[in-house]
């Protein structure tokens, strides 16, 4: 008692980032602090509004939290909150926006695989799996949290630089009748329709028809 | 592209333009949901969840909440701000057409109300009714996405 | 008193391939600048809603005679529209559509397309109308009508593949546009044969 109270500045732009469902806190620390400044957490699930401590990011200095296992029933939504101190100082709690997983996730792109024969090239497309407590436990692909997933897959000829596209559902895709001996480089992009949510195109996997039986 | 969705109901099929919904609600979003103080309640998704419907009441749910919606929810969401008005106009008379289809089905007996969705529903009106009026119709219209997700 | 601007006449909707714009004579006064405003109102408002009419704010006192109201009319229900007149501290009575507006009224154009033949694959361009549209694009072998094929295509920003075509054979491709939303079609787009790379006698 008799600890001399004023208030610290807030933690700002507290937000979730996430990938795959990889859900984690970010911030940046309150203007003007240098080093020093430490952070705790709490977050709720929204509806039941209970808030609760983060053990493991009580008196962090670092600006995230990874709150993924906190977060990880796709089917709530949630709330999470920073408090920064320093010095027997501290912060409001800053809140983050309502936070739903389903919607609020970046999808990344697929895993390409590409194989090839004298006249076609065959690709196998991987969706990323949702993020997962431990390697031991079951992998969930993307492709059963979005059943309406589909691919975009582009194929570029190298020696004549055009380009073509495919729209495709299953994983995989054989294309016949190519050139000889000649470079084709593939790239893929995830597609949901609803909720609106695309991956980037990954990066090009290039491949070279082999020489005419 | 503007992805229609066409939902099976058993015999009900009926065509939504989810993408439409979803992109309006998109923009306005955190807009609404900041004009909801309130952590500790929801509407929809507690006690019971959504997702915890049964196959067979699926069909009766969605229309008794497009109903709660169109009835009571948007006329209670008017703003200041023009442009979630106008988000909220699209999303209401997108509403208005589903409900309409959702109500042919209903009244030919392809979306027939069991006794779970019956009870659920009864929770989401307590749940609703619990709060001021202009309170409970703008965390409705919050909790959009909990309804869309659900549907899909 | 000032006299009451007459209101805004000739009030009426273009609506193409789903981009709907609305059109008004202009109300003229000599030597004046005169400007307009434009509300909306959708069967939602007008039967739930107290029959409340929503402004566009990109349409408020502007001196064209042309407002884009795409983005409200963004369900399949009946719309009402009106246009008000205004001049310093003179305003008109406001002067409303004659009749409804319903989206699924707009005129659809067969797609542009273009069909390409690259070695032995078939492939089209398909002109970008908006994010409503997909495109119903059928495609045979010349001579084999009957065998006619159909792809559904949604992602339009580039050059489609549609198929491998056998060596030296015509093949032949029509395109319509569709929008679910409406669940209406375009009439087809004019066939466009192209020939396969090799000659035929590479598959006797």
């Amino acid at each position: 008692s008799g600890e001399l109270y004023c208030s610290l500045l807030n933690p700002r732009n507290v937000r979730f980032e996430s990938i795959n469902m990889k859900n984690v806190l970010h911030w940046s620390a309150p203007e003007g602090t240098g080093n020093g400044v430490l952070y705790k957490v709490k977050y709720s699930v929204y509806g039941v509004g209970k808030w609760i401590r983060k053990t493991e990011c009580r008196n962090i200095n670092r600006t995230w939290c990874d709150l993924s296992s906190e977060t990880s029933d796709h089917e709530e939504q949630y709330y999470a909150s920073v408090r920064a101190f320093l010095n027997g100082m501290f912060s409001d709690w800053v809140e983050t926006t309502r936070f739903n997983p389903l919607t609020d996730t970046k999808i990344d792109p697929p895993m390409v695989s590409v194989s090839s024969t004298d006249k076609s090239i065959s690709i196998v497309l991987t969706a990323p799996e949702k993020w997962k407590r431990s390697p031991e436990e079951e992998s969930i692909s993307l492709l059963q949290v979005y059943p309406g997933l589909q691919y975009n897959v582009s194929v570029l000829n190298k020696k004549t630089k055009k380009r073509w596209f495919f729209s495709i559902s299953n994983h995989t895709l054989v294309v016949p009748w190519l050139e000889p001996e000649t470079a084709y480089c593939v790239s893929a992009q995830i597609h949901v329709t609803t909720p609106i949510l695309d991956s980037g195109f990954s990066k090009e996997y290039c491949i070279a028809t082999l020489k005419d039986k | 592209t503007a992805g229609n969705k066409i939902l099976h109901f058993g015999a009900c099929r009926v065509s939504m333009s989810m993408t439409e919904i979803r992109a309006g609600f998109t923009a306005i979003k955190a807009n609404i949901q900041a004009r909801d103080p309130i952590r500790s309640l929801s509407i929809l998704s507690h006690p019971h969840s959504l997702h915890k419907v049964n196959s067979s009441d699926r069909c009766c749910m969605t229309h008794h909440l497009f109903k709660f919606y169109v009835d009571k929810v948007f006329k209670h969401c008017k703003t200041e701000d023009s442009y979630v008005n106008r988000k909220i106009s699209s999303i209401a008379n997108s509403f208005l057409s589903m409900k309409r289809k959702l109500g042919q089905c209903h009244e030919q007996n392809q979306c027939v109300c069991g006794q779970e969705s019956t009870e659920k529903f009864k929770q989401i009106l307590a749940n609703y009714e619990g709060l001021n009026v202009t309170s409970a119709a703008m965390k409705s219209l919050g909790e959009l996405d909990i309804l869309l997700d659900w549907m899909e | 008193e000032e006299a009451l601007l007459p209101a805004p006449q000739n009030i009426s909707i273009l609506s193409t391939n789903m981009k709907h714009i609305l059109t008004w004579s202009p109300v003229i006064i000599p030597g004046e600048t005169v400007r307009y405003s434009v509300e909306f109102q959708g069967e939602y408002e007008r039967v739930y809603a107290n029959e409340s009419w929503i402004p566009i704010s990109e349409c408020s006192l502007i001196t064209a005679m042309v407002c884009n109201i795409t983005e409200d009319i963004s369900a399949t229900v009946a719309y009402n529209l009106r246009v008000r007149a205004d001049l310093g501290a003179r305003r008109s009575e406001w002067g409303t559509l004659k009749g409804f507006f319903n989206r699924n009224s707009t005129s659809l154009t067969p797609p542009v397309m273009k069909v390409i033949a690259d070695g032995y694959h078939l492939l089209v361009e398909l002109e970008d109308v908006g994010p409503a549209f997909q495109f119903h694009v059928l495609y045979w072998k010349k001579g084999q009508e009957r065998r006619m094929q159909q792809k559904v295509v949604k992602e339009v920003s580039s050059v489609v593949h549609l198929d491998t075509m056998e060596a030296g054979a015509e093949y032949c491709v029509k395109a319509q546009s569709y929008v679910e939303a409406i669940n209406r079609s375009s009439s087809f787009s004019q066939t466009q044969c192209v020939r396969a790379q090799g000659d035929t006698s590479m598959w006797l």
